[in-house]
């Protein structure tokens, strides 16, 4: 990683989900410990009766843009500009002065949706009938720009897509946008959207899921517990220096990241300087194993906590974890669903990491500080 | 300013040739390699010529399931194969260090999955292979699991700049230390999606395409990757290879923050992208790289109205003096791979100290103020510049050298 | 005439629809209003699905921006081009 001493910063964070819209919101789920998953009473063609799913509402939206604005805007890029807006609000940094801001946005699965209507205009009327609106809004990207034009943001802009280290991977970039001095300030975040085919008649087809099941029992590896989740989780980064005059103070700042094989022994010896971790464990039975595995290996000597109940499961939750964790540094207090009974939590907060695995074992892990310590 | 990144190796497929050599040597002959028609069915009155790979792509299949990868991923490996290859690294030493791995594709991380979803629709139960297959392709992290690497994976996807950005970003990661290598490139397939997608709005040629050029209506897709091996010159010291290839000396990037689909008319962006590059590297021997220094530019080029016009523009503005061209009309548009192969045909063509005249080129365009250059030139010089702009409004530039001549 | 009249009201209803126009309603469209531009506000995007629309709802092709152009003026100018299109099919 980079020598230099230079501190990346959290100062502001916006979200939306099944928890609702906002941070607060998101805090009131965390203290309950999950959200409420809504029943649609929907059935897929053959049959089979829709999921409980946690959905985002995005009708904040327009507090910050104009109704016009937004008509070609579908679901998937609305909740992406909700986010991005919420962050930037949080942080107080005007809409206004947005010129030379980055902008990295990351997804799972991109405008699922818009993607499906594409290829409804298709099959329905035939390979002329193409809709080009649909087409152009189906590409990942259109998230990214949505942000660019409405906040006239004409700085860098990326977006990723890693499935489940979809955030960390756009945090790397993120990293040494800052650290090289591309931009002082990045806004940086994820969406996913919960779409009925990919996250409800798939999932029924591959891992046996139980239309009862209403809550994701994270730390229950034997099942399949996950609830689909959708929304959009930002923050905005900045570069700070020694020689910064401080302004707000930040929730805290980005001090490890670190992503690819590790054994479940080795990633638990590494996690130990943590005060808290919070684990993407998210009722999926394809990465249980990995939980379940870094969870005996770590025994009782942090505490474990998963937020995803409060959001659901989407490729892109752990954008969620990482808001999650900016909160309990500000608050100074442990929020989520804990896995043990007893769980010794260190006063004051310092350090939590979040680390979210992929289904074939790969891992992503994120730590955040209170106190801005060299980047390692 | 930052040293150069080493380009230890290229892997290049694409329509115009199954490697790089053959891919310049057949652009340097003058050969456009286009099909009247894909190979899908369309029902579209007229079909529009694409630009597809012709060569029998190994199946790297997984050893359980029979799986197979999308045609995207499988273009993917066979870049990073011979770029591999191409490096001299071994394969057990590569894996003992931080590799990376960043991709840029369009279709490769799409659900690019018609049948399945019709037959759901009808309330079949259809099999489940093409989402599973989705699952399993992302581009970067197919090839870092292929190869046993352990490091950062990363899927850039910008739209048609895609490929830029990722080698760009690669750079910047071994700049900041992230790792020792990268693999960075782009990968794309031909498929009914994008087909349609440009089709519906009314940018596809039913020509062979015409960048730049008065009467040019359109782009015609295309499909392929590439790969650079990067790495910072220590760890090529440290791993004792020959010299690099040529080297990823800058890199920028810049939004219009204009419209989806089509360019600021200005190409502000762009402009933004060019200064940033330049302004970001040095050449190999520590010297600030000026516009005057570009031996040439690699264009975006794609053959639509509003591109060519806008780049046009720009360069009338920025490098009215430099010779350029497009390659699409060899090509064809590769959209998340574009940004990659034309960084990897920018390097060979520095190398060979020629580029192949800009395909499908007839007559200036009165409202762009330059044109490209129209049979194989000459140049000297070991700078030059490849820049890609995208719908969304990116723009990203990279800036490319070679060893100069002692 | 009765003909250009009936496809003038089928198309406002149909532009507010398709294109998501939810602010308006169809008698706030004048016949010649400017779509693009100052008038409705649409633009390029707008253009290419318009054509994809004219097909689907009235089987009349606009083959590209050159013949779209005039076409695309107005609601009036639009009615008028494809009922001249039906009739000479």
């Amino acid at each position: 990683m980079s020598t230099e001493s230079i501190k990346i910063a959290i100062e502001g964070v916006g979200c939306v989900g099944g928890f609702g819209c906002g941070h607060t919101a998101f805090v009131s789920a965390l203290q309950q410990g999950y959200a409420k998953a809504q029943l649609e009473e929907k059935v897929h063609p053959d049959g089979s009766a829709f999921l409980p799913a946690l959905l985002a509402d995005t009708s904040r939206l327009t507090d910050f843009v104009a109704r016009r604005a937004l008509r070609r805007i579908d679901h998937y890029a609305r909740m992406a500009l909700l986010g991005g807006y919420l962050a930037l609000e949080d942080a107080g940094v005007p809409s206004s002065a947005c010129e030379k801001l980055g902008v990295i946005v990351a997804s799972g699965y991109g405008a699922t949706t818009t993607t499906i209507n594409f290829l409804d205009s298709v099959i329905d009327n035939g390979d002329s009938y193409a809709s080009p609106t649909n087409f152009s809004n189906s590409v990942h990207n259109v998230a990214a720009a949505y942000l660019s034009m409405q906040l006239q943001a004409l700085g860098p802009s990326l977006t990723v897509s890693q499935f489940e280290l979809s955030i960390c991977a756009a945090l790397q970039s993120a990293v040494c946008w800052l650290e090289q001095g591309r931009v002082d300030k990045v806004l940086i975040g994820a969406v996913d959207e919960r779409n009925a085919l990919l996250n409800d008649y798939c999932w029924q087809r591959s891992a046996a899921s139980d239309g009862a099941n209403t809550q994701i029992a994270p730390f229950d590896y034997r099942r399949q517990s996950a609830i689909a989740g959708e929304g959009a989780a930002f923050l905005l980064l900045s570069r700070r220096d020694d020689n910064t005059s401080c302004g707000n103070t930040p929730y805290g700042y980005i001090t490890g990241l670190d992503s690819g094989r590790c054994t479940p022994a080795q990633l638990a010896a590494d996690s130990t300087a943590a005060d808290v971790l919070v684990l993407g464990a998210d009722g999926q039975l394809a990465t249980a194993d990995s939980y379940s595995r870094l969870a005996a290996d770590l025994g009782e000597v942090l505490p474990l906590v998963s937020c995803a109940p409060c959001y659901g499961s989407l490729p892109t939750g752990q954008a969620f974890d990482l808001i999650a964790a900016a909160l309990m540094l500000r608050d100074q207090c442990v929020y989520g669903v804990a896995a043990g009974s007893k769980q010794l939590v260190n006063s004051p907060l310092r350090t939590i990491s979040a680390l979210k695995f992929a289904p074939d074992g790969q891992f992503g892990q994120i730590t955040l500080s209170s106190q801005a310590g060299v980047y390692a | 300013m930052y040293p150069a990144v080493c380009v230890a190796g290229i892997g290049c497929i694409c329509a115009a040739g199954d490697t790089l050599q053959q891919a310049v040597d057949s652009m340097l002959r003058a050969e456009r390699h286009l099909g009247a028609a894909p190979i899908f069915a369309t029902t579209h009155a007229e079909p529009y010529p694409v630009f597809p790979v012709k060569k029998e792509l190994s199946h790297y299949a997984f050893s359980s399931a029979g799986m197979r990868y999308m045609r995207t991923a499988n273009l993917g490996l066979e870049a990073a194969h011979q770029a591999i290859e191409q490096s001299g690294i071994d394969i057990e030493q590569l894996r003992t260090l931080k590799v990376g791995v960043c991709m840029g594709t369009t279709v490769g991380s799409s659900m690019d999955v018609e049948a399945f979803y019709a037959d759901y629709r009808q309330g079949a139960t259809p099999d489940m292979r093409p989402i599973d297959c989705f699952y399993n392709s992302n581009p970067a992290a197919v090839i870092s699991t292929y190869f046993g690497f352990n490091g950062p994976q990363q899927t850039i996807v910008n739209a048609c700049s895609s490929g830029t950005d990722a080698i760009g970003t690669a750079a910047m990661w071994l700049r900041n230390g992230c790792c020792d290598v990268v693999l960075a490139g782009g990968a794309d397939e031909l498929c009914r999606t994008t087909y349609n997608g440009f089709a519906a709005l009314q940018i596809s040629s039913p020509q062979p395409c015409s960048p730049f050029s008065a009467e040019r209506s359109g782009l015609n897709l295309g499909e392929g990757a590439a790969v650079l091996v990067l790495a910072r010159a220590e760890v090529i010291k440290q791993l004792a290879l020959a010299q690099p290839y040529g080297y990823v000396l800058g890199y920028g990037s810049g939004s219009d923050g204009w419209h989806l689909t089509a360019p600021h008319p200005e190409g502000r962006g762009l402009q933004q992208a060019v200064h940033e590059a330049i302004a970001d590297c040095a050449d190999v021997s520590g010297r600030g790289v000026t516009l005057d220094r570009l031996a040439f530019v690699n264009t975006h080029g794609t053959g639509t109205k509003d591109n060519d016009r806008v780049e046009g523009l720009v360069l009338a503005q920025l490098l009215p003096k430099t010779p350029f061209h497009s390659t699409k009309g060899y090509t064809g548009h590769t959209l998340g791979a574009a940004g990659a192969i034309e960084a990897a045909l920018t390097l060979e063509f520095l190398q060979r100290q020629q580029i192949p005249a800009s395909a499908g080129f007839n007559v200036q365009d009165p409202a762009i103020a330059l044109s490209p250059v129209t049979s194989n030139t000459s140049f000297t010089g070991n700078i030059a510049l490849s820049e890609s702009l995208a719908f969304g409004g990116n723009n990203a530039a990279l800036i490319l050298g070679i060893a100069e001549a002692s | 005439m009765a003909k250009v009249e009936e496809i003038k009201e089928q198309l406002k209803v149909i532009l507010i629809d398709d294109l998501n126009l939810d602010d308006i309603t169809p008698e706030e469209i004048g016949d010649n209003d400017p779509l693009f531009g100052d008038g409705l506000g649409l633009d390029s995007l707008d253009a290419v699905e318009m054509a994809v629309i004219v097909q689907k709802h009235f089987g009349v092709e606009i083959k590209d921006m050159e013949e779209g152009r005039p076409a695309l003026q107005s609601v009036q100018a639009l009615a008028n081009f494809i009922v001249d299109k039906q009739e000479k099919a």
